[in-house]
């Protein structure tokens, strides 16, 4: 192994001194040997992110292997890639996480340790409430929680969680008196069933059996586009108005990867985000894949990083 | 009728036949568990045919939620946390020379659990998910005070030192990010202790380590005893011998799935909480930890009728009860199966189907095991202190597999190295696994139950709650008369 890997890199050397701006044969090089994929959470995000390398593996000269690397909410994954070698050959399955997690504390360092590769897509965390209240949009909720005279019970996926950012966001735009009941991941739909909340901010597929047979109502969605499915209208239509929270997912290889490996890795991510078998199997999980090239992805993750950190500013959770 | 014949098709079958070996060999492995072989085989589910993916799902699980009790009974190290209450009576009998027989026991006694919750599931399913509503955070903190509290019963020979050993697990789980807030907690800066000290990594450095340290010990100075060939006879229960634990495994296969059908509990619990009842109720409590049957055949059974159990909420209501199932819950999602309520309207036949393959798994599974017995057994005929060293890296192996993570193999060491001492110090090991278990629910479930009510204590005061907490006083009471009665004639 080592002495494959030694080979490759005398070669790689080689070839970088004979053809220096080479790029098309740099990239033909790239890659000699399996890349690995970080999955920095279980659940859904974990299922996508195997489905991903899957499909990219079959674009690929060499496998895409999923490693879970679960902890400190990402922080124990970004670390391990953080400290790899800038080759390509560690990437990493991505999220705002990288935003949340820094201004927690518990990262020395924030997005800007590493080199965006591509966005593959979007979840939206969505409001929901139990039918029998009879809240039928959230202008009545709002009213009615303000006339209850008691904090509003919002169940949240844990305290600095994108669902909890996402609520406080929302919430902040009315003034009210809110409690954030942190629960694990799955279990705030069957909080809200039983009653012990007012109401849950999670992700649209957590709550899809509930819409159907009818005892939840979702509310709005918290991103500026409509959901595709189901007929919900977003948080700024429905009075939270310029409210915009989309979670993203994507790629990214430590900072100063090769640009010519970033945009081979690009293409990969390109042609199984588009693919029909990814598109299929990542909406039953709930998962919009979305397409954004390496720049764009860039400016993304910038821009939401400054918003997420006034969010938790506000919130209390800066700890930066 | 339909369901039937997808279960019996040929390539539903090789699927079952697939996932109850993967899943049997990943619980059998100390170190290795059954939720790591569900997250393996779940990539390769994706291109199946949902049946089939249905089938080498639940088949692993089943395989993997059997098969760990082989290595707690043969060389003391469980295979997977919730056979750890298997550990004390059935290493005991396997050192009596009655490894095949506890082994045989054990699966059988597993296998009847499973049915029982397969069952109850078939009949009740969707009146059983709004018992899993039930259960808020104020609840399930309760159940887990009244877990804690049958340390009492567990701990043998003081108190004292259970009580030690169960703080002793509880500290252990305070490192790392606070459930709640995030916080980082005795990390000291570094961003590997974020992770904690995994539930797994802490067992088997606990078990396994100080067992193969003092199997080497025993070899360099020549005590070590082995196990004459011909003594490894395999001998297998007659039904009457079965017969004989009927209420034992009637009760506990009860306490299985009813814990399993409450959300964020375990089969660990459900094990030490059916091995304490049963000892409670046991004609002879005195011979239990020295390898009483009973001991293995509550554990046993109450660690598989939560499989069925855990299936519940997650057909009923789409909620996961346990890491495991949640990867289940996620397999079926790809395959556009959306658990819940309509599922049973809509798709009846796929929730048929899965019964199917649950009770033929659990079928399977067993055949399986009997015969596996003959080969299982052979371990025992190994040197001990070459099976140490066969132990030693095959726990390498499976702390580090568990999160991709060398670090995990130096927690392992250093909890194993402590384990030993405490071992030394007569500590007892059990506790220690039960203030890991619990304590991070315990902590998880009643600061986010203070959450809700606004620091109002009044929230744990539901009829649920005080049940068990009513339960777990009368535990303790329970065991404290106990103590006393044993120590006045004495001073007497």
């Amino acid at each position: 192994m080592t002495f494959c890997n030694l080979k490759s890199l005398v070669l790689a050397n080689t070839m970088g001194v004979l053809l220096v701006p080479g790029m098309a044969l740099a990239q033909a090089d790239f890659p000699t040997k399996p890349i690995e994929m970080t999955i920095l959470f279980g659940g859904s995000a974990q299922t996508v992110g195997q489905v991903l390398s899957d499909e990219m593996s079959r674009a690929s000269a060499q496998p895409i292997v999923a490693v879970s690397r679960p902890g400190g909410g990402g922080a124990v994954g970004y670390s391990y890639a953080q400290a790899t070698a800038a080759d390509g050959y560690n990437i990493v399955w991505n999220s705002n996480s990288i935003s949340t997690v820094y201004y927690q504390g518990n990262l020395p360092f924030n997005y800007e340790a590493f080199t965006p590769i591509a966005q593959i897509g979007v979840e939206v965390p969505v409001v929901a409430v139990q039918s029998s209240r009879g809240w039928d949009n959230l202008e009545e909720m709002v009213a009615a929680a303000r006339e209850q005279g008691q904090p509003l019970r919002v169940g949240v996926s844990g305290l600095g969680s994108f669902t909890h950012i996402a609520s406080a966001a929302l919430f902040d735009k009315f003034d009210l008196d809110v409690i954030y009941v942190p629960y694990g991941e799955g279990r705030a739909p069957a909080e809200l069933l039983s009653g012990r909340i007012d109401v849950a901010v999670q992700w649209q597929s957590q709550f899809q059996s509930h819409l159907r047979s009818g005892d939840l109502l979702l509310l709005c969605s918290t991103g500026a586009q409509p959901l595709e499915h189901g007929d919900v209208p977003t948080c700024h239509d429905a009075g939270a108005e310029g409210l915009d929270i989309t979670m993203w997912r994507g790629l990214v290889a430590p900072e100063g990867t090769p640009p010519e490996v970033v945009s081979y890795l690009e293409d990969l991510a390109r042609t199984a985000t588009e693919s029909g078998s990814f598109a299929d199997i990542a909406v039953n999980l709930g998962f919009t894949p979305a397409f954004l090239p390496a720049d764009e992805f860039g400016e993304l993750i910038a821009t939401d990083d400054a918003i997420i950190g006034q969010l938790m500013t506000d919130l209390g959770l800066n700890n930066r | 009728m339909t369901a039937a014949a997808v279960a019996f098709e040929p390539h539903s079958l090789l699927a079952l036949v697939l996932g109850s070996f993967f899943g049997l060999a990943f619980g059998c492995i100390p170190g290795l568990t059954y939720t790591m072989a569900l997250a393996l085989i779940l990539p390769l589910t994706f291109t199946l045919e949902p049946m089939m993916a249905i089938g080498v799902l639940v088949s692993t699980y089943v395989g993997g939620a059997s098969g760990g009790t082989v290595a707690a009974i043969l060389v003391g190290v469980p295979g997977t946390p919730s056979s750890a209450a298997t550990v004390a009576d059935g290493y005991a009998l396997a050192k009596a020379g009655k490894a095949s027989i506890t082994i045989a026991m054990a699966t059988i006694c597993s296998t009847l659990g499973g049915l029982f919750s397969l069952l109850v599931m078939v009949a009740s399913v969707q009146a059983l998910s709004n018992v899993a509503l039930a259960f808020g955070p104020a609840e399930i903190f309760a159940l887990v005070v009244f877990g804690m509290a049958t340390i009492c019963g567990l701990a043998e020979q003081s108190l004292v030192r259970g009580l030690i050993g169960g703080v002793i697990g509880l500290m252990v789980m305070t490192i790392g990010q606070d459930p709640i807030d995030g916080v980082s907690r005795l990390t000291f800066g570094n961003v590997n202790l974020l992770q904690g000290v995994d539930l797994l990594v802490a067992m088997i450095g606990l078990f396994a380590v100080p067992q193969v340290v003092s199997t080497l010990f025993e070899h360099k100075s020549g005590s070590s005893t082995i196990v004459d060939g011909k003594s490894v006879k395999v001998e297998l229960p007659k039904l009457g011998y079965i017969w004989g634990y009927r209420w034992n495994i009637l009760r506990s296969s009860i306490l299985g799935t009813v814990i399993g059908a409450i959300p964020g509990t375990s089969g660990t619990i459900s094990a030490f909480l059916a091995y304490s009842q049963e000892k409670r109720l046991a004609k002879n409590p005195e011979n239990w930890g020295k390898g009483d049957m009973g001991g293995v055949v509550a554990p046993e059974t109450a660690n598989n009728a939560v499989t069925g159990g855990a299936m519940i909420p997650m057909l009923g209501l789409g909620i996961p009860g346990d890491p495991a199932t949640a990867l289940i819950l996620g397999g079926l999602l790809i395959h556009g199966i959306q658990p819940g309520a309509l599922l049973f309207v809509e798709a009846p036949d796929v929730v048929y189907s899965l019964y199917m393959f649950y009770g033929l798994a659990y079928v399977l599974v067993t055949v399986i095991m009997l015969f596996g017995v003959h080969l299982f057994v052979q371990a025992l005929k190994i040197p001990p202190h070459l099976l140490a060293v066969a132990i030693m890296v095959l726990c390498v192996v499976g702390s580090y597999s568990l999160r991709n993570s060398m670090f995990d193999v130096g927690s392992m060491i250093v909890v194993g190295f402590f384990g030993y001492l405490l071992q030394k110090a007569r500590i007892p090991l059990t506790p220690i696994l039960l203030g890991l278990v619990l304590g991070p629910a315990m902590e998880r479930e009643f600061r986010t139950a203070m959450i809700m009510s606004g620091d109002s204590y009044s929230i744990l005061l539901s009829p649920i709650a005080l049940l068990f907490f009513g339960m777990a006083l009368l535990v303790i009471v329970m065991s404290l008369v106990g103590m006393v009665r044993s120590r006045v004639p004495k001073t007497a």
